[in-house]
């Protein structure tokens, strides 16, 4: 055995730095709580105020152009909202636009998915590109679509001309400016739902289907069994997300029909722009508003608890 | 710590936090309650005499929405007044045209603006001056502008309030603005199709545009506003009613129901749906000013009808299919007064300027200061010479005015026959109905006779109510 070298010095013990020096009243969760203070202040100062504000203004008469204070009401502006025929009226546009849209573009962004899916060459350009029309703002998307949709200066009846077909109000016939409202939506957020599904699509484990191909499982077995119940939770969230933005469309709305003809494409947003800007009864659209929201968060909880029990199952 | 006392603590600070912002709710209101003076509205009076003016740097700012004459004002003012103020720029800015009246009446809520001098439609007033956003301007009125240089009709209905009689200016009436620009509807016909003497009543205009449609295919008779958005349907049915010898309202009363759906009004809205619609291209149930212009300029249409202030683009060989320069167009376009039927008025447009009770007390007095030169009589005349509409008779029956545009003697011969309509706070509201159901008839959305009930008892519960509601 070799002795022990005398020329190396021993090691000095290891000793932790000192520590900062803290305040003593400052224990860790105190500190936590200073660090998420200014986000949460701006989270109060943004969210929580303003909709504490709109429910306050809610219960009064108050009307932002109007040097009149505001006088409590109670739940008149409610009631009026809930009695009114014109809010009904915009409630089933709004019902029809959600239904339309939001089911085209989960049919069409899976279809596209799917497909993609199982292309393995040029799949991420072909991705990219479908993914465009989801980056540009919607006002962009409104103005060039209702260039596009013009009866008489536009390029689709112009091509549809072309190919000797008559030509077609888009955006001022009843039947047809909804449905032009749906086409363009689902041109815009199509992209959305594609890629919260392949994303889904993606995480399938491959040995399933290998596990299939061998018991000779048939493609639509394999679809039906194995790709749909794996991808519908994450698909039914992409749908909710979808359908709380197509109830609150205004944008499209706005730039593309201005809720015409006559107010066969107000949507309830359109409606609450209106009662908000036109009016100033600013007490009623903040009734207006939040009447919205809770419709929206109720129907959301349902979806959710769906989507729970879906899971458990 | 017992785990019991940390939940009443963290509910303690919940409802400590809670209790702040209702706080703070509660002080928000408050300054609501302090309005308390200015409930009466009215707006603050402007001094009888121009302040003393600043000699630091001003941007004098304008809030406007986006159409030719805006930048013509822009370039106007900074040409000739910065020679008066050369401490003084002027801006114009611009919104589109929809969002016009949302964009000043939001920065009125906020009770601060970014403009100096907003232009408000004629029909703006009432709610600003109810709401008490604007300057008064009757002493400054009384002391520094010429009122009988004026046809009496254009001071009142750029500034007067509340609103006056058809034709009409209350002398003890408050101001509230002056002219900037005035305008009204013309009547473009194409005199190569149709020849050069216009029809000379509406019911010909309608015959003779059937014909040239008739006999020119692929050409439609008529192109005119339709759109849901700002006035434009409601403006075009306004103006057949008037033709027709119909009436908006009963002013004294603020009679709506059983006067606007009358027997004339039915019969107007009649012609409107039934001869003129079928005479307009198809789809064109959504067109404004700028799609009437293309029209015309593509030579697509027999006759149009559009504002004077936005057709200045019709003689321009860019803009246009009808000839290689002005002179080629100007041979195939005829420009006359709205031909009357059983009655003869015609659609009030154009602007006021106003001052924003909210702008800095020097740009108050530079904005009055403006004013003041600008309804001038040489200024006037070289407003029209820059292309301008301008309000003083002197400038009207100018020269300068008359020979700067073909359109332009359209304007002086219709200035008596203007008429407005509804300057109240309800105005907003009251458009809104009549738009809707304007365009939900024009585009079969609506049956022409129920639209016009519909628009007589809906804009009469708003007046009945007069302000809250939803409709």
């Amino acid at each position: 055995m070799a002795a022990p070298d005398s020329s190396i010095t021993p090691a000095a013990p290891l000793v932790a730095p000192p520590a900062a020096r803290r305040l003593r009243w400052l224990g860790d969760r105190g500190l936590a709580g200073l660090f998420v203070s200014p986000a949460l202040a701006l989270l109060l100062f943004l969210s929580v105020f303003p909709l504490l504000w709109a429910l306050y203004l809610s219960f009064t008469d108050y009307s932002a152009t109007r040097d009149t204070p505001a006088q409590w009401v109670g739940l008149d502006n409610y009631l009026d909202i809930l009695k009114s025929s014109a809010v009904h009226d915009r409630a089933i546009t709004t019902l029809v636009y959600v239904v339309g849209a939001v089911g085209l573009q989960t049919v069409l962004g899976f279809s596209i998915a799917y497909l993609i899916s199982r292309r393995v060459r040029g799949r991420g350009l072909m991705t990219t590109l479908f993914l465009t029309p989801m980056m540009l703002s919607p006002v962009v998307v409104g103005l060039f679509w209702k260039f596009m949709l013009d009866t008489q200066f536009g390029v689709i009846n112009s091509l549809l001309g072309s190919l000797g077909f008559g030509q077609v109000e888009w955006l001022t016939n009843q039947r047809l400016a909804l449905l032009s409202l749906v086409i363009v939506d689902t041109w815009q957020w199509t992209p959305f739902i594609m890629l919260i599904a392949l994303a889904g699509l993606t995480a399938v484990p491959r040995y399933l289907y290998e596990a299939a191909s061998i018991d000779r499982a048939s493609e639509w077995f394999r679809f039906r069994h194995i790709t749909l119940p794996l991808v519908w939770p994450l698909l039914l969230i992409a749908i909710l997300f979808r359908a709380i933005e197509a109830f609150r469309l205004f944008d499209l709305v706005y730039i593309l029909t201005q809720g015409g003809p006559g107010v066969s494409t107000e949507t309830l947003s359109f409606h609450v722009y209106k009662v908000a800007f036109l009016g100033f009864d600013t007490g009623l659209a903040s009734a207006y508003g939040i009447l919205m929201v809770i419709v929206v968060i109720i129907l959301a909880q349902f979806y959710l608890r769906y989507l729970d029990r879906l899971r458990e199952g | 710590m017992h785990p019991g006392t940390k939940r009443w603590r963290r509910k303690a600070a919940t409802a400590a936090t809670l209790a702040a912002l209702a706080a703070a709710v509660a002080a928000c209101g408050s300054d609501d309650d302090s309005g308390g003076d200015a409930a009466a509205g009215g707006g603050e009076a402007a001094p009888g005499a121009v302040p003393a003016l600043s000699d630091k740097p001003i941007e004098l700012s304008f809030l406007w929405f986006e159409w030719p004459p805006a930048q013509a004002l822009e370039d106007f003012a900074n040409e000739h007044y910065t020679k008066e103020r050369p401490n003084v720029t002027v801006k114009v800015n611009t919104v589109p045209n929809p969002n016009w009246h949302d964009a000043i009446f939001t920065q009125f809520a906020a009770r601060k603006t970014d403009f100096d001098i907003p232009i408000l439609d004629s029909q703006h007033i009432g709610e600003a001056v109810t709401n008490g956003n604007i300057l008064d301007l009757t002493d400054f009125v009384n002391e520094n502008i010429d009122t009988d240089a004026y046809d009496p009709y254009l001071l009142a209905a750029y500034g007067q309030y509340p609103q006056a009689e058809t034709g009409q200016r209350d002398p003890d009436a408050k101001m509230y603005g002056l002219p900037l620009l005035g305008d009204t509807w013309t009547m473009v016909w194409r005199k190569d199709l149709m020849g050069d003497e216009p029809p000379a009543t509406w019911d010909d205009m309608i015959a003779a545009a059937q014909k040239c449609q008739d006999e020119n295919p692929g050409m439609s008779g008529l192109a005119f506003h339709q759109a849901n958005g700002s006035d434009a349907a409601a403006v075009t049915y306004n103006t057949v009613n008037g033709v027709y010898g119909g009436e908006l309202w009963t002013a004294a009363d603020k009679q709506i129901e059983g006067v606007i759906n009358n027997e004339a009004g039915q019969k107007a809205m009649d012609v409107l749906v039934n001869q003129m619609k079928p005479l307009a291209p198809k789809g064109s149930g959504n067109w404004f000013i700028d799609e009437v212009n293309a029209a015309i300029g593509q030579g697509k249409v027999c006759v149009g009808f559009n504002w004077i202030a936005a057709i200045g683009g019709l003689l321009d060989p860019e803009q246009s299919q009808l000839g290689k320069t002005p002179e080629a167009i100007e041979k195939k376009l005829g420009f006359a007064a709205l031909p009357g039927q059983d009655a003869d008025v015609v659609p009030l447009g154009g602007m006021g300027m106003h001052v924003s009770k909210y702008a800095p007390s020097d740009d108050q007095a530079e904005a009055l200061n403006f004013i003041k030169w600008f309804e001038q009589p040489e200024v006037q005349k070289m407003w029209a010479a820059a292309g301008g509409v301008p309000a003083r008779t002197d400038a009207l029956e100018s020269p300068e005015f008359l020979e700067a545009n073909p359109w332009n003697k359209v304007y002086a011969e219709s200035v008596p026959r203007l008429r407005d309509m509804w300057n109240v706070p309800e105005y907003a509201k009251l458009i809104d109905i009549e738009n809707t159901n304007v365009n939900a008839a024009l585009n079969g959305a609506k049956d022409p006779e129920q639209a016009l009930n519909d628009i007589a008892a809906e804009q009469q519960k708003v007046l009945d109510a007069s302000g809250g509601g939803l409709e």
